[in-house]
């Protein structure tokens, strides 16, 4: 990547999105929290099963961005799909490493106060990661 | 009698309302559907996890896909698994112009009654697989 491109480059973030576990949902919420509002100007992301699915340049992804990864899990689908099919990320972030007790979440679909808070502290985390990385590029 | 489950795998999409209908509709189902219906999760695929794509192979798959990429299908194709049925949730949208969802985060009120009436389609369809299996 050029240098030119490199600084410009907005910062991904790619959610695992998890369907199975409540701390999926956990995720995908805290990532479009980050995309949406937090860092609009300043991250980009993609659907992952596109690494699949899609084509050469959806593949592409973390070869034209600096990547961060948000997974519900010690699996980490995310950062290992990213890393298989695309390119190596910058920082990996694991949802289970901001709950307290297994009682903050649980069940999927809804959000209940503590998943609130959890989806909040994740969103602050991968903000704060944004900015590090936008830091270092921009030197 | 087969006792198989049928997992129902929607593509999440995360940049678009129509990929929350998916996913709030697999939800559904398995809230009207909770001895028959689960779900694994689509990146666990997507990485290759042995679990889930053990699970995929052992089980009816259904998956429901957002847009004309259908990455829900062609995750579950990838390890050689056919889906029993996949459905392009923008369709049932297209259908439905009175049921519009809103927004990625809360698809509102037309969201959540695209939600149940695709919901309700798929369920009798997974009636359907359910009773062939017992012929
Ligand atoms: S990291 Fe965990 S929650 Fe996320 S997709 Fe993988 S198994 Fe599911
Ligand atoms: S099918 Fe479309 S909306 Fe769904 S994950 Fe793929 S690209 Fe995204």
């Amino acid at each position: 990547m050029e240098e030119n491109e490199k600084k410009l480059s907005k910062v991904g973030i790619v959610s695992c999105s998890g369907e199975d576990l409540p701390e999926g949902s956990i995720s995908r919420l805290a990532t479009l929290e980050v995309l949406h509002h937090k860092k609009l100007f300043d991250t980009t992301t993609i659907c992952l099963p596109l690494y699949i699915a899609g084509g050469e340049g959806d593949r592409m992804f973390a070869k034209n961005h600096p990547t961060i990864t948000v997974d519900g899990c010690e699996k980490l689908c995310a950062k290992k799909a990213t890393e298989k099919y695309s390119g190596k990320v910058a920082h990996s972030i694991n949802v289970r490493d901001f709950i307290k007790s297994p009682d903050d979440v649980k069940n999927k679909s809804n959000l209940n106060e503590d998943k609130k808070r959890i989806t909040s502290e994740v969103a602050d985390a991968i903000s704060i990661k944004v900015d590090e990385i936008l830091k270092e590029n921009n030197k | 009698m087969d006792n198989k489950k049928v997992i129902v795998i929607p593509c999440s999409g995360i940049g678009k309302p129509i990929g929350t209908v998916s996913r709030e509709v697999a939800y559904e189902i398995m809230r009207l559907k909770p001895d028959t219906a689960e779900t694994v999760c689509l990146a666990a695929l997507t990485s290759g996890d042995e679990e889930s794509i053990k699970k995929i192979k052992d089980n009816y798959v259904i998956t429901l896909d957002g847009c004309a990429k259908h990455c829900a299908q062609k995750n579950t194709q990838a390890y050689g698994k056919e889906p029993d049925k996949n459905y392009m949730i923008l369709k049932f949208a297209a259908q439905n112009p009175d049921k519009k969802p809103e927004g990625i985060i809360d698809i509102g009120k037309g969201g959540r009654e695209l939600v149940k009436t695709i919901s309700e389609k798929i369920v009798s369809d997974i009636d359907e697989i359910k009773q062939n299996e017992k012929k």
